[in-house]
């Protein structure tokens, strides 16, 4: 028997077990399988390693169940626990966002007011009303921002 | 819409609303296979029941990610297998040269191969269990991880491939010489 055959064998004998055959394929594994006890042999020992294998059953310790299961719980309440805190947060960002807007025109007379009676320069008293509007979303902003980073560094992110 | 894909959407359901019960659910219904998964690739012990626990916080945090057209298992060992090259590279840093190359002249995220025969005759039972044990400890970790999904998990090779991050072709040489090298390691197991 030529030596091509037995490698096309052994072929089909892997492709069996890791894909599948095809009929023609199968057909002609088993005629050669018939006439050839090396790799009858080869085939056996394929099906006897991979049996082996399948059936090395690893130990298994049960209390690491309960221990991941306890982990799980502690993340899920710390996650709950800074999801309502941004909550929180963004709600407050809102609602300073809205009285900002109602009172931006108040806050314009009055730091034009005090810019007259401080006899200040335009440029002058108009940063001070940006600043001052600005100021609660940018510091809300950072805060979210940095309570956002620290969550990703927490989760491995 | 049948039972299966009723089944998939509860699952993915509960999985973004971080339902802590169905997560105490899957981790004893999964818990077997994700070890054993975990011990095939990396080859210890305290290794494997560390990334077992981080495995399943994980899922907690990502289970928005989950998409019902993925099956559970795919997905949860794809994150168990990112873990696994994360846990490694923070004991093992990568040297700086090696993390400045270009993303696509690197090498696909593998993991390296530190298994040892004691981990898995330790981890093992069963009647051949110390010649499987050292059989498997002699095969790289890529070739033990494929042949683990494909055979024990009987998952087909395109959802081997998505796990492995690889292409088909790839994983099917692994799976191939995998088990020449099983077979030469385990032909005198029953002579």
């Amino acid at each position: 028997m030529r030596e091509e055959s037995h490698e096309r064998a052994l072929q089909f004998i892997d492709k069996m077990q890791v894909e599948s055959l095809t009929a023609a394929e199968r057909q002609e594994l088993e005629a050669h399988l018939e006439s050839c006890v090396h790799c009858q042999k080869l085939e056996r020992q394929t099906e006897l390693a991979l049996r082996a294998f399948r059936a090395a059953a690893p130990r298994f310790d049960s209390s690491l169940v309960l221990k991941t299961q306890m982990q799980v719980r502690v993340r899920a309440r710390e996650i709950a626990e800074n999801a309502a805190r941004l909550r929180a947060l963004w709600i407050s960002c809102t609602l300073s966002w809205i009285l900002g807007v109602v009172s931006a025109p108040l806050m314009w007379r009055g730091f034009e007011w005090i810019g007259h009676r401080l006899a200040l320069s335009r440029v002058v008293w108009v940063t001070g009303f940006a600043l001052a509007w600005l100021a609660p979303a940018v510091v809300a902003a950072a805060i979210i921002a940095w309570r956002q980073a620290e969550g990703a560094v927490g989760s491995g992110q | 819409m049948s039972a299966v894909e009723q089944e998939a959407e509860e699952l993915a359901g509960g999985l973004r609303r971080r339902d802590p019960a169905l997560i105490d659910y899957l981790i004893e219904q999964y818990r077997y296979r994700l070890f054993r998964y975990l011990l095939m690739l990396t080859g210890r012990l305290p290794e494997a029941e560390d990334l077992f626990q981080e495995t399943w916080i994980r899922v907690l945090e990502k289970g928005h990610q989950y998409q019902q057209r993925w099956k559970f298992e795919t997905w949860l060992f794809s994150i168990a297998r990112h873990l696994t090259i994360d846990y490694r590279r923070r004991r093992q840093p990568e040297s700086l040269d090696a993390l400045l190359e270009p993303v696509d002249t690197r090498r696909p995220l593998e993991v390296e191969d530190t298994a040892s025969s004691s981990a898995f005759e330790q981890a093992f039972q069963g009647q051949e269990a110390a010649r499987v044990a050292t059989a498997l400890a002699h095969l790289p970790a890529s070739y033990r991880e494929v042949l683990t999904l494909r055979f024990h998990e009987d998952l087909e090779l395109e959802e081997i491939a998505r796990i492995v991050d690889s292409p088909l072709s790839t994983v099917k040489s692994r799976l191939y010489r995998g088990l020449t090298m099983l077979r030469e390691r385990l032909k005198d197991i029953y002579s």
